[in-house]
């Protein structure tokens, strides 16, 4: 494709040179806060989503993380990761909204639907599904399944599988967001996995 | 590695995260170790049920996002100028009455159209201000006059049908230069029925030959099929047919191309053949020559 024809905004979404965009945005380009935005946004909005299984939490998650991040942005440092620094504001702010929900807030995320009680999350998403009504059960109790097991983790180790597992950031980059050793994230990820592997054995 | 350690690395393994000597001894013992083999492939089924749990956010939340984020953002500053092009504008094409009005949301676009007024001033709406403004460029004159370059945007409804000249012209610039493809396809869309005029016509073959996005190509081509046997047309879609990337348009402009069988068009069908890795676009290819009585080899 001609590099010419594509909008800028494209372009910078692609993260072709992330450093200058977040120069320009420092001094006040709002074009250029815009392409960061949506460079990061969408893994933003599904790490919130996938950690909070609430889409009005995501929300809240990321109208926050952004508006942090526009606020913070001349104290950046262009040595550092931005994609770190936005994640570690993200975890931050998902972990809070994880310590402060309560209970009746939990019991939202589920609806009852015709196969039972469904993740709020999941009965949005997988409405899209479509064919094979055999695998789409199948899909339904995989996701049932995930979710129970996804629940039982402890915040830390949710995070970290998530960023590694969905985002697929490196454990090193998950220490610096968690402000943690890329050990402790190891160790954290090995959890995880072996819940899931445990939990899972039976669709394997 | 021993078999213990092999079950605790299989994870990390499958993540790229153990070193390079870590990385061989597992491998080294997988080989020889049945059971780890065993639990390794276990390991890796988890891994792939895991991966279509993946979730992504439905896109009328990111837009919604995106909208409330920027609106946040101006209200914070005052004065911002990337609200407009933040703004989902689907949201303002599909609220429109099926095929009878074209409702634009204008924002981003319309300083292109800023006219000259007498008396050296410049403005899109007389006793409107913009929304946002921002100064691009600024050089004082000897007559003790400055002269500024002013970015405006404005937002404003524009209602209309797309074949009135104001409407026509927003489309034509939406498809050509919104960043949002979904909105570039839309204003294709809406310009169809107007696909043979001179300024319209451009526009398709821009976007079925630049467009980075699959869905405007393929929605430029479809609006080009009456077409398929113009010179200008059939030149743009050999050159896809080379240089596009995506398998759904090398097909589409295959079959269109076919429709009129010519020897240039056996020439590169030809080429294509011998360069294309999608087995079923070649074969489609191949199809397509032994339809016009040609050789698969140019030689």
């Amino acid at each position: 494709m001609n590099s010419e024809a594509t909008p800028a905004v494209d372009s910078a979404a692609e993260g072709v040179n992330e450093a200058a965009l977040i120069r320009a945005a420092q001094k006040g380009d709002q074009d250029a806060f815009e392409a960061l935005v949506r460079a990061h946004d969408r893994g933003v909005l599904r790490l919130a989503m996938n950690l909070l299984r609430s889409h009005e939490d995501a929300y809240d998650v990321y109208q926050e993380a952004f508006l942090r991040v526009h606020k913070n942005l001349h104290s950046f440092r262009l040595d550092a990761s931005f994609q770190t620094w936005l994640y570690r504001i993200v975890t931050n702010l998902c972990l809070d909204h994880l310590r402060k929900r309560n209970v009746r807030r939990e019991e939202s995320m589920v609806v009852e639907t015709e196969d039972g009680v469904r993740d709020r999350v999941d009965a949005v998403t997988e409405s899209r599904e479509t064919g094979d009504p055999q695998r789409a059960l199948l899909n339904r109790q995989l996701g049932a399944r995930i979710q129970a097991v996804l629940g039982e983790l402890t915040a830390r180790e949710r995070t970290v599988f998530q960023l590694r597992h969905y985002e697929g950031l490196r454990l090193r980059a998950i220490g610096q967001i968690l402000g943690t050793s890329e050990e402790a994230a190891k160790t954290c990820l090995f959890r995880a996995t072996q819940k899931m592997r445990v939990a899972l054995g039976d669709f394997v | 590695m021993n078999c213990e350690m092999v079950k605790k690395n299989a994870s990390l393994f499958l993540y790229g995260e153990l070193s390079l000597e870590e990385e061989q001894s597992f491998q080294d013992h997988v080989e020889v170790c049945a059971d780890c083999r065993q639990a390794f492939e276990a390991e890796k089924k988890t891994h792939g049920l895991l991966d279509r749990r993946e979730m992504e956010p439905p896109p009328e939340l990111l837009v919604r996002c995106r909208r409330d984020l920027a609106a946040r953002i101006q209200a914070a500053a005052g004065r911002r100028n990337w609200l407009a092009s933040l703004l989902d504008l689907r949201v303002a094409a599909l609220a429109r009455p099926a095929g009878a009005l074209a409702l634009v949301a204008l924002g981003f676009f319309a300083a292109r159209w800023t006219a000259p007024v007498p008396g050296g001033t410049r403005g899109t709406e007389a006793g409107l201000e913009p929304a946002v403004m921002r100064v691009r460029y600024l050089r004082p004159e000897a007559s003790g006059q400055v002269q500024l370059i002013v970015d405006e945007t404005r937002q404003r409804t524009v209602t209309g049908r797309p074949e009135d000249d104001q409407i026509r012209r927003l489309l034509l610039a939406a498809a050509r230069e919104s960043a949002d493809p979904g909105l570039r396809a839309d204003s294709m869309d809406m310009l169809t029925a107007e696909r043979a005029s001179s300024e319209v016509r451009p526009v398709l073959l821009y976007a079925l030959q630049h467009d980075p996005n699959p869905g405007v190509r393929l929605r430029a081509l479809d609006a080009l099929k009456p077409f398929s046997g113009d010179r200008e047309v059939r030149d743009a879609l050999a050159r896809v047919l080379l240089a596009d990337d995506n398998p759904g348009v090398r097909t589409q402009a295959i079959d269109l191309l076919v429709e009129h069988k010519e020897d240039s068009t056996i020439a590169v069908l030809q080429e294509l053949v011998q360069r294309e890795n999608n087995g079923y676009v070649r074969l489609r290819c191949q199809r397509a020559l032994e339809e016009m009585n040609a050789s698969v080899g140019a030689f």
